[in-house]
């Protein structure tokens, strides 16, 4: 590592986000307006472990309803089916495309647990100060933000489907109520990966150098 | 790039005190999804209605996952998973019923695969064509809840809150019934059968047969049954009867009822209560004795032409009929004597009197019946005979006939079966007038007879030989007398050279010369008229 890092905190400034001003913070907890602008000033982003925290647990939960209950209710005229999204990766393998199963299951299964797991493992290792592959975390939390939209895939093809096939009284699809669930978990995430702080990755080694140095 | 920041001219921010908060508002976010996400679970966990499994001999077109279970076309429930038995005869369908329906699963309720079926008495189940098939539900009225259930083969015929009555049916076969049959009240489709079953011992067979109220209430106590299948032809004193139903009765089966015009009840017969089928409608409506008293009769005849079958007659109306033909040994007499069972319908024959209310009383009753009979005996002489009923076939019946001064008789009732009077029939009558005629005949005096006959024809000869000899020359010159006068007279009169002829001819010129003088005369008057005045003239204007 390199002994000495400059940052804003060690230097007293502070970046107004809104206009770019570069200012002196008030002090460096409450670090107060942006002089130009009005814009408030943060020298990390308020409360992003906890808020963090908050919107993971809130996709973790909403996650096992999503992986539950159906995405999608098809009804024909001999049966009413609701496919979750699990089953439907099943079926698409069972119907020889095991390379779209496949797709589905990482994409709408995987993807977000890896994004749950991925943001908890930032988050603890923030918290615990580590100082460890730091440049390796700050590479997957920029995986991460930018893998998030991609989940929403689902989403869109429910939507088209349920568009599309509306053919009363022979067959219609309508969205299941895990579908709702499948998005607020993406959202959830999107959200959670927004309120972490990446420069919080960085923090612990500041730290450490202050206590070494 | 390196632009040179003038770091003492950095502005100093505002402060602007804030309240600090332990726990961030957004903490709401996840208790709202878990509250949302329990919320659901607890609302599925609540609306999880029960899981039964019902088990078919066959489960066409069940599919898990797909098939619904049905009541009244409402789906209250799928099918969940569909197995073979452990022993892999039968089909072990689990369903999940929705909560809404969980009264519906009680002990007596009943399920089928619904598909579609098409019989002779119709066609169901065309909609599950589209639909698939499905589980049918028929509802039951027990209270009981039970979750195992054996599935049946086909829909039940009748629903529970379908209103009319169960009546079961005694048969000894099934003919051409089956389940569906029609069933028909004065050729109205009033219900069907829906069910049978042979009888515990495989003797008879039980048909369950469903009347719709409000036909139900037709049915009485003394409704008879029969088959109305097919045509029932016969042959009768009446000439020809066809009897038919409907033509789908014809062709696919059916039960009719009726109650016989003569019985007046008129209340319901219960639920469930039992009657016999019969095998037509003659039958049915002849056949119904209730009450069948057994005698015995010793003809000292002969019984040819006495069968089992034939009729046992009052004055001619049928009161009952001969059940066996046969000999006895009498101990008395130490003879075998001609024995003949019989039955008396006492309400077959009371069926013939009016006005039997009290009769009707008596003879519902043994002992009023033995009275009765005993009365008959003795007061109006009754007495059984064997009769002639074809003359033709030789076949006998057994009649019972009032006679006159005829000796009392008392029944031995202590005797089963007790023993009723005969009387020699009419044809043994009939037999010794024969005879005696026979005999008078026998008496006639044919060969004095003859002799005179012989005698007489005798002395006729002798006047013929002597009228031959006598008689006949002389006729025989007569004639010949005769013919010449003839000869002569045709000779002078009649022949062309004969004088009366020749003279008859001269005769008859001269009348024809008159005739032309007198002609000549007229003509001549006609033209000179003064003639007659004056004479003839000359003729001078010549």
């Amino acid at each position: 590592m390199s002994p000495s890092v400059p940052t804003g905190i060690k230097s007293g400034f502070v970046l107004c986000e809104v206009c770019g001003l570069l200012t002196r913070p008030a002090n460096v907890r409450e670090p107060g307006r942006c002089p130009r602008c009005g814009g408030e000033l943060e020298i990390r982003r308020q409360n992003a472990i906890q808020r963090t925290w908050a919107l993971i647990v809130a996709a973790a939960i909403c996650y096992i309803p999503a992986n539950i209950m159906p995405v999608m209710v098809t009804s024909t005229l001999t049966s009413v089916e609701g496919d979750t999204i699990i089953s439907g990766a099943v079926l698409l393998y069972k119907y020889g495309s095991w390379h779209l199963a496949l797709i589905v299951l990482i994409a709408s299964v995987m993807i977000p647990l890896a994004k749950l797991a991925a943001l908890a493992y930032l988050l603890i290792t923030v918290q615990r100060n580590s100082i460890k592959d730091q440049r390796e975390r700050t590479r997957l939390y920029r995986l991460v933000e930018f893998v998030g939209r991609w989940s929403m895939l689902d989403i869109f093809v429910v939507t088209f489907v349920v568009a599309l096939i509306q053919l009363q009284p022979l067959m219609s699809v309508k969205p299941g109520l895990g579908s709702l669930f499948f998005a607020a978990v993406v959202v959830l995430t999107m959200i959670a990966a927004e309120t972490f702080d990446p420069r919080l990755i960085w923090d612990s080694s500041n730290c450490k150098e202050e206590q070494n140095g | 790039m390196a632009e040179q920041i003038d770091l003492d001219n950095i502005p100093q921010a505002a402060v602007v005190p804030k309240k600090k908060m332990r726990f961030s508002v957004v903490w709401i976010i996840p208790v709202v999804a878990a509250v949302v996400a329990i919320g659901i679970a607890v609302q599925r966990i609540l609306s999880e209605g029960p899981t039964i499994t019902i088990v078919f001999k066959a489960a066409e077109g069940v599919e898990a996952g797909k098939t619904f279970v049905k009541y009244k076309d409402v789906n209250i429930g799928q099918v969940k998973t569909v197995k073979l038995s452990s022993d892999y005869t039968k089909v072990v369908v689990t369903a999940k019923i929705d909560k809404s329906a969980e009264g519906l699963i009680v002990e007596d309720a009943e399920f089928w695969v619904e598909q579609p079926r098409v019989t002779l008495s119709g066609v169901s189940g065309i909609g599950t064509l589209l639909t698939g098939n499905f589980i049918g539900l028929r509802m039951g009225k027990s209270k009981q809840v039970k979750h195992k259930f054996i599935g049946r083969d086909a829909p039940p015929a009748v629903t529970v809150d379908q209103p009319g009555r169960i009546f079961m049916l005694q048969a000894d076969n099934l003919g051409s019934v089956g389940i569906g049959s029609p069933l028909y009240y004065r050729r109205l489709n009033v219900g069907q059968v829906i069910g049978y079953d042979l009888a515990g011992d495989g003797k008879s067979l039980q048909i369950k047969i469903f009347v719709n109220a409000p036909y139900d209430k037709y049915v009485t106590n003394e409704t008879r049954f029969w088959e109305a299948s097919g045509i029932d032809v016969s042959m009768g004193a009446s000439g020809f009867t066809v009897e038919t139903q409907s033509v789908v009765s014809m062709l696919v089966g059916g039960i009719a009822f009726e109650a016989p015009s003569l019985m007046m009840e008129t209340k319901p017969a219960d639920a469930n209560a039992v009657f016999t089928l019969f095998r037509n409608r003659a039958t049915a409506m002849t056949q119904h004795e209730t009450i069948v008293t057994p005698y015995v009769l010793y003809f000292d005849e002969s019984l040819v032409g006495l069968s089992v079958g034939a009729p046992v007659t009052y004055r001619g109306l049928p009161v009952g009929e001969v059940t066996a033909v046969g000999l006895e040994y009498d101990p008395a007499k130490e003879l075998i004597r001609p024995r003949v069972d019989i039955q008396l319908y006492p309400s077959r024959f009371m069926s013939h009197v009016k006005k039997s209310a009290a009769l009707d009383e008596q003879a519902k009753s043994e002992g009023g019946l033995r009275a009765f009979l005993q009365k008959l005996m003795d007061k109006g002489g009754v007495r059984a005979q064997l009769r002639s009923g074809n003359i033709l076939t030789g076949q006998l019946y057994v009649a019972f006939d009032n006679f006159r001064g005829v000796p009392k008789v008392k029944i031995d009732w202590t005797k089963t079966p007790a023993e009723l009077p005969v009387m020699p029939s009419g044809m043994e009558d009939l037999k010794i007038k024969i005879n005696n005629v026979l005999a008078k005949l026998d008496r006639i005096p044919l060969a004095a007879i003859g002799e005179d006959m012989k005698k007489l024809l005798t002395g006729l000869n002798g006047l013929v030989k002597r009228v031959d000899r006598d008689v006949l020359p002389e006729l025989k010159t007569t004639l010949e007398d005769l013919n010449r006068v003839l000869k002569s007279t045709d000779a002078t009169l009649v022949g062309k050279d004969a004088p009366a002829q020749q003279e008859m001819r001269d005769a008859l010129q001269e009348v024809r010369r008159a005739a032309q003088a007198i002609s000549g005369l007229v003509d001549y008057l006609e033209r000179n008229p003064e003639a007659l005045v004056r004479g003839k003239t000359q003729e001078k204007s010549k």
